[in-house]
């Protein structure tokens, strides 16, 4: 008895772990390995000399230290901090909007705008980038012809990146213009939960729209903002391709990095890929204090439902 | 029995040796039969046609043998070499600008090509600026390839409908030019000189005509000069021409739009630019367009140009190290050297010579700093970044020249 008890408890307890077991060794070995990689390159000098020659020397936390005493990285993780939470705040704030436009639209309008969502989904980063940097082109763009034809002032030959401000302001158009289609999506099929009858009631009991939005509907959705905030603050406290072939390579200085492109610039450009491995892990650091709160939160939801 | 094993061992034998002959023939044939190419686009742009001739002349001359040419741009073509130089699978020629090679050759990144510099035509006479920029610790490493100057491309038609009968001289001559030009061309967004803003090598042609410089080395150790007095006369001299001719975008480099594109849109009278920038004026302007010399502020005298140029260097990672080199030669050989100089270009030995405008233009010119980090004073984009401080207003000549100054001091002092 004892002993077919015991092998069924044990039988329990492996089954989970033997079917995440897959999983697990996948990420470890696709994750891991280049990780470790990252790591021990992160201790080393490693220039264009020893790339040829395919082995560096160890420094210990040289490229740290040097990371850390430099001001350039200071200013830029400063900077790509207000930029990430400009675009997270525009891109959910946009997005929710979009979805709530969404439920209250007739189905064929419904439909239209969807569609519209998904092309802007479809369309690949670089394609997207080309298309707005012709709209926004110094000597023939589309956007000076037509704010120039509307009265708006005189935007003939206005350059859109000649400061700091305006190039920045212009990758985040992109990126929220970008981001737009799936978190709207995503929170049109989250406020499919919230059920009618208790909207319902709440009219009944006058509450008006914006007390409804704020005691049912956003309670409602919070996990699902919580997912999509901290997935957006991922992805645009990293992003590369946006900003720098928006802004373009000759463009580029110290005075407009965002953080992955100072890892660019520090990393290949200069060919110092030790210091960039160490720029790297100090960026994954960062991201993962910034996203911890949203974590931990996400984490305390699922235990209490 | 024993003869059965005897003719049992023969057929393995021979079996073996058909194996292996067809092996060894399989594998020589298969190092043999192709050979990587990087060339910049220019040569796609420019001169594709003597490229496709000399891969002609190289396969018949090496049967069995391909070439595989893959055109690179000029920002992004280091990175993708360091990639290969990690992972493998890169060419066995790269065309390097000369500007880029020292850093390369110290790290050891190229064969040395010593032995084999007599196999070249002209190498006794080779461009001594554009030969020295492949040797390093005395051992050649690059071969040149071609130089260029910088030279102006004009509409002659648009000259002479605004009364301009004789070719500026001086700076401002040219200037009081453009603005008879501006005159009769009041379009909005029309150039009378069209100059990217942050073409620095256009803008450090004012710095050296008036006796500045980037950087020199004192005692071991480089000291910025962009902030000397000669310096800042140059670079406001520089913001002065460009506000009075160009209609160009202040932040913009030289390929963002093409300066000929502009040009062959009817958006400018003339243009700084390679003097092979007349390849791509448009079918509409051919007929008009001609080129002079850039003139100093010194009437009488040529603005100090820019020499670019390339060379063609063997990475340390090819396997078909002398395949490589014997195209080389033939990409070098006298005769496509003529068609270099046909397209508009300056051919790599002083023999070859002639007087053409961009040969003219050649003859007052500077040179970057001969740095191992110059390089990245290039790619971190501080000239660019100076003269577009300077354009906009956003700092004063002085204090953008002082903080250019400095960094650039700080790069090049790199161990």
């Amino acid at each position: 008895m004892t002993s077919r008890r015991h092998r069924r408890l044990w039988g329990r307890t492996a089954v989970p772990y033997a079917l995440i077991a897959p999983v697990v060794v996948t990420i470890a070995l696709i994750l891991g390995y280049p990780l470790y990689f990252l790591v021990r390159l992160s201790l080393q000098q490693y220039g264009l000399f020893e790339l040829i020659r395919h082995k560096g020397v160890g420094v210990g936390l040289a490229n740290y230290r040097s990371v850390l005493h430099d001001q350039i990285f200071w200013h830029t993780l400063l900077r790509t901090i207000v930029f990430t939470a400009a675009n997270v705040a525009l891109t959910m704030v946009v997005g929710l909007l979009i979805a709530l436009l969404l439920v209250q639209v007739s189905r064929p309008v419904r439909v239209l705008l969807s569609s519209g969502l998904v092309l802007v989904w479809s369309m690949p980063v670089v394609v997207a980038v080309q298309v707005w940097y012709w709209m926004t082109n110094f000597e023939n763009g589309v956007v000076n012809y037509v704010l120039t034809h509307l009265h708006l002032g005189s935007f003939e030959q206005h350059d859109w990146y000649a400061s700091t401000f305006s190039q920045l302001s212009m990758v985040t158009l992109l990126i929220v213009w970008g981001a737009l289609p799936f978190v709207a999506i995503t929170l049109y099929a989250g406020l499919a939960q919230v059920p009618r009858d208790l909207l319902e009631a709440a009219s009944v009991d006058g509450a008006g729209a914006w007390m409804k939005f704020r005691d049912i509907t956003l309670p409602i959705l919070r996990p699902i903002l919580l997912i999509l905030t901290s997935l957006s603050i991922i992805w645009d406290f990293g992003v590369f391709t946006q900003p720098y072939l928006l802004i373009g390579q000759s463009k580029v200085t110290p005075g407009n990095f965002l953080m992955s492109i100072y890892l660019f610039e520090e990393g290949y450009f200069k060919s110092d890929y030790g210091r960039g491995a160490a720029i790297s892990l100090l960026m994954l650091a960062i991201v993962g204090v910034l996203s911890i709160v949203y974590v931990r939160r996400m984490v305390r939801i699922g235990v209490e439902t | 029995m024993k003869r059965r094993s005897i003719a049992a061992l023969l057929l393995v034998t021979v079996v073996a040796a058909a194996v292996a002959a067809t092996t060894s023939g399989a594998t020589k044939k298969a190092n043999a039969s192709s050979i990587t190419v990087w060339l910049q686009t220019d040569a796609q742009s420019g001169w594709a046609d003597l490229v496709a001739s000399v891969n002609q002349k190289f396969q018949s001359d090496h049967p069995g043998t391909t070439v595989n040419i893959q055109y690179q741009g000029w920002g992004d073509h280091l990175q993708k070499f360091d990639a290969t130089l990690a992972g493998g699978g890169g060419p066995d020629v790269i065309e390097m600008g000369n500007t880029e090679m020292t850093k390369y050759m110290a790290a050891g990144a190229f064969a040395d090509l010593s032995s084999s510099k007599s196999g070249f035509d002209n190498s006794g006479s080779w461009l001594k600026g554009l030969a020295a920029s492949g040797v390093y610790k005395g051992k050649t490493y690059g071969v040149p390839y071609y130089a260029g100057s910088r030279v102006v491309t004009y509409r002659s038609d648009l000259f002479k409908k605004a009364g301009i009968s004789k070719l500026p001289t001086s700076t401002a001559a040219y200037t009081a030019d453009a603005k008879k030009l501006m005159a009769k061309n009041g379009k909005k967004g029309f150039s009378p000189i069209y100059i990217a803003g942050t073409d620095w090598y256009f803008g450090m042609s004012f710095v050296f005509d008036y006796g500045g410089g980037i950087a020199t080395q004192v005692s071991g150790k480089w000291k910025g000069l962009l902030a000397s007095p000669k310096s800042i006369a140059g670079l406001t001299a520089y913001k002065n021409f460009f506000a009075a001719t160009s209609r160009a975008s202040k932040t913009t480099d030289e390929t963002h739009p093409n300066p000929y594109d502009v040009y062959a849109q009817g958006q400018a009278a003339s243009m700084i630019g390679p003097s092979w920038f007349s390849c791509c004026v448009g079918a509409k302007y051919k007929g008009s367009t001609a080129q002079f010399v850039m003139p100093g502020h010194v009437a009488g005298t040529s603005m100090p140009g820019f020499l670019g140029g390339s060379d063609l260097a063997v990475p340390i990672t090819s396997s078909q190290k002398a395949l490589a080199t014997d195209w080389i030669k033939d990409f070098t050989s006298t005769s496509s050297e003529k068609t270099l100089q046909a397209k508009g270009n300056i051919p790599n030995a002083t023999n070859l010579l002639g007087s053409t405008v961009n040969e003219r233009a050649a003859s007052r010119s500077w040179f970057v700093p001969t740095a191992k980090h110059w390089v990245d004073v290039e790619n971190g984009n501080i000239l660019r970044n100076m003269l577009a401080q300077i354009l906009t207003g956003k700092l004063s000549v002085k204090q953008a020249a002082q903080s250019a100054s400095d960094n650039i001091a700080s790069v090049l002092n790199q161990p």
